[in-house]
């Protein structure tokens, strides 16, 4: 990973010339499973570019996680476009929004969402399997990662023998593995105390400074602070 | 996901569940089971018979007062009638002997004479067989050393025997039995011939026999009267020509004897022919009889042990619903879920497919140690069925909780509780 530095930040051009890296484009999510239709998101229009740091906030209930779910295609939005590096992606079939998380963006939940039965070593290497890298190299980029969120002795260990700010670099580790243009986390310190919620910010800090494109979706007016740019979502509105 | 990492995968996972994994696999175990001992006890017995068949004369016809009652469908008996069924003769088969298709046809009679000694020797449930030149033919019997009965022994009532090689190493041990004498039934033979051993037929040795002229059996025995004459009295044993149909020389024996006692075209046999092609299909009747069995048992808890397995696969989804959403998070495709878990209900499948066909085999050798006749023979192919179906099954029943399983929307599964 390391030597793989994109665009440095603070040169990235916003001119028309350039697309950008995430376009949505009058998108709307409208969940209709339930007794009465929720419109969690309304008519989204936004764009990020290559190495952007950007936090999203806004009160319970507005639509941020539907937005970064949908950004992480783990759904699909109900009316728009997204534009992926230029790919219009909202109609891909389930093989290439699989393609997608496994290749193009790292996510990160605020509950960890770690296989408990897996090490910590093995859920790291869990999108390598997905994308057929040869085991000699899984074992080298799972070493670097570990590294990397600074957890190589912690390896062999499960997830109930972490602690919380450990499993969300482990978490982080594996959304990195296959080397991600985006990463994306949905209130990564939410559970995690002060202390930790500095060390998990810093790594972010870091990985952006090393290129990476990193949305953070975030209560904490002190989260946001790390970011460059910061959206407020109210009702599924940006405001 | 690669093949290896997948299996590996699976074991892992059923591992974490062992007392429910053996559980859901009972019925394949059984299923497989059944399979593996009905074949191989079948295998088995098919082998048995043929060998055992092809130690007997097999062409032989067996001319007696009614039909072996062999195999399913035997209509009732009128036993006051074959009571009064008229015995057979020496005329009688002198006079097939006669026919053009006809080699050879011999009277015959015996009963057992238990235990034989002599000089400190002793011979267990010894035959004593009544017949006459060209018997060796009808019987099948190979003379060793010496000679087989001859029309002058019958003539002359001569008290000679001819003995089965059981009794020839019981009785003479390492001595020639030729010119020597044998006390049988209260009677001084000299033995003139020895067979070549034979064998068994079913578990019964056929090397225990004394065989005299029928002249002179019938001197020292009388005719049996009443209910026993009906398998007990003469017998006629006649052989085809080489190159006789079976069926032409039966027609032949039939048109011949209801010549002989006047039967008119509206009166039924009042005698049985009797051939080892019944016997042997009739125990093909038994054999497809218990592979139907086999395969209505197979099939029944084969299907029940899929639906356990398609019972457990689908709570094992439920169960890892989030598992699922993580993996499709990290870039798993539906195929890769679905592979995920089919290849686990496979290998359950398996499992079960492998302890039915131990257990399975272990039965077989078990019944074929009990009982004596029956030998177990387990050919690569009942193992390969063995595994073959269970790996149906597995894919089966399988494929639909893996189906639900790569259908998850991974968000929905993720946060599933
Ligand atoms: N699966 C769902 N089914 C129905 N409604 C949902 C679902 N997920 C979220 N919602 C609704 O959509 C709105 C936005 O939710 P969410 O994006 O989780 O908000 P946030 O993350 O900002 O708290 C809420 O009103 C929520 O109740
Ligand atoms: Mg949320």
């Amino acid at each position: 990973m390391a030597g793989k530095i994109r665009r440095p930040p603070g040169k990235k051009s916003k001119g028309p010339d350039v697309e950008p890296l995430i376009r949505l484009q009058g998108l709307s999510k409208t969940y209709d499973g339930g007794p009465v239709a929720v419109e969690a998101l309304k008519e989204i229009n936004l764009e990020i570019y290559e190495g952007g740091y950007v936090a999203i906030m806004g009160p319970s209930g507005s639509g941020k996680s539907t937005l970064m779910h949908i950004l992480g295609c783990l759904d699909v939005p109900t009316y728009g476009e997204y534009f992926l590096k230029g790919q219009e992606i909202s109609r891909y079939d389930s093989d290439q929004l699989a393609r997608v998380r496994n290749r193009e963006v790292g996510f990160v939940f605020q509950q960890y969402n770690l296989l408990p039965r897996l090490t910590a070593a093995q859920n790291v290497e869990l999108p390598l399997l997905y994308s057929s890298v040869p085991i000699d190299r899984r074992k080298e980029i799972v070493a670097e990662m570990l590294a990397k969120v600074g957890l190589v002795d912690r390896g062999h260990h499960r997830p109930n023998e972490l602690s919380g700010g450990e499993s969300q670099r482990i978490a982080i580790a594996r959304g990195l593995a296959n080397d991600p243009a985006i990463l994306l986390a949905d209130e990564p310190t939410g559970n995690l105390d002060t202390k930790t919620e500095e060390e998990i910010m810093a790594l972010l800090d870091e990985l952006n400074e090393q290129g990476r494109t990193v949305i953070v979706v975030t209560h904490d007016d002190t989260v946001a602070k790390h970011a460059r740019r910061t959206l407020h979502l109210l009702d599924g509105r940006i405001v | 996901m690669s093949f290896l990492a997948l299996l590996g995968l699976s074991v892992v996972t059923l591992r974490h569940h062992k007392s429910r994994s053996f559980l859901t696999t009972l019925g394949i175990i059984i299923g497989v089971m059944t399979v593996i001992t009905i074949l191989s006890l079948l295998e088995g017995l098919n082998r048995k018979i043929q060998e055992e068949f092809s130690s007997l004369g097999s062409s032989t016809i067996y001319i007696q007062k009614m039909e072996w009652q062999v195999g399913p469908g035997q209509h009732r008996l009128d036993f006051e009638e074959l009571r009064k069924r008229p015995n057979f003769t020496v005329e009688d088969a002198e006079a097939l002997a006669k026919l053009p298709s006809i080699e050879a046809a011999v009277p015959s009679i015996g009963k057992g004479v238990g235990t034989i000694k002599r000089l400190g020797n002793e011979a267990q449930n010894c035959q004593l067989k009544g017949t006459a030149e060209g018997g060796d033919l009808t019987g099948n019997w190979v003379v060793d050393q010496g000679r087989f009965i001859t029309r002058e022994d019958r003539l002359h009532r001569r008290l000679v025997c001819v003995i089965g090689s059981y009794i020839a190493e019981n009785l003479f041990g390492a001595e020639n039995p030729l010119g020597q004498t044998l006390d049988v039934d209260g009677h001084r033979y000299f033995v003139v011939g020895v067979l070549e051993e034979k064998g068994a037929m079913f578990g019964q040795t056929q090397d225990n026999v004394i065989i005299i002229p029928v002249s002179t059996y019938l001197k020292y025995n009388p005719l049996p009267r009443g209910w026993r004459a009906i398998w007990g009295g003469l017998s006629i044993e006649a052989l085809p020509k080489p190159g006789v149909v079976l069926e032409k020389a039966m027609e032949d024996v039939e048109e011949l004897l209801r010549l002989r006692r006047g039967l008119r075209y509206d009166q039924d046999n009042d005698f049985g022919l009797n051939t080892q092609q019944m016997i042997m299909t009739a125990l093909q009747g038994i054999t497809s009889t218990l592979w139907i069995v086999m395969v209505g048992i197979a099939a029944i808890s084969l299907i029940v042990g899929g639906i356990g397995i398609m019972n457990i696969m689908l709570v094992s989804v439920a169960e890892r619903t989030r598992e699922i959403g993580i993996r499709k998070a990290v870039g798993a495709r539906d195929r890769d879920i679905m592979i995920q878990f089919l290849m686990e209900a496979v290998v359950l499948a398996l499992l079960g497919g492998l302890i039915g066909i131990i257990v399975g085999i272990g039965i077989a050798r078990l019944v074929s140690v009990l009982v004596k006749f029956l030998d177990a023979a387990s050919p690569w192919w009942t193992i390969a069925l063995g595994f073959g179906f269970s790996a149906a099954v597995g894919i089966f029943f399988g494929i639909y909780p893996a189906q639900k399983a790569s259908k998850l929307n991974p968000i929905d599964a993720i946060r599933y509780e």
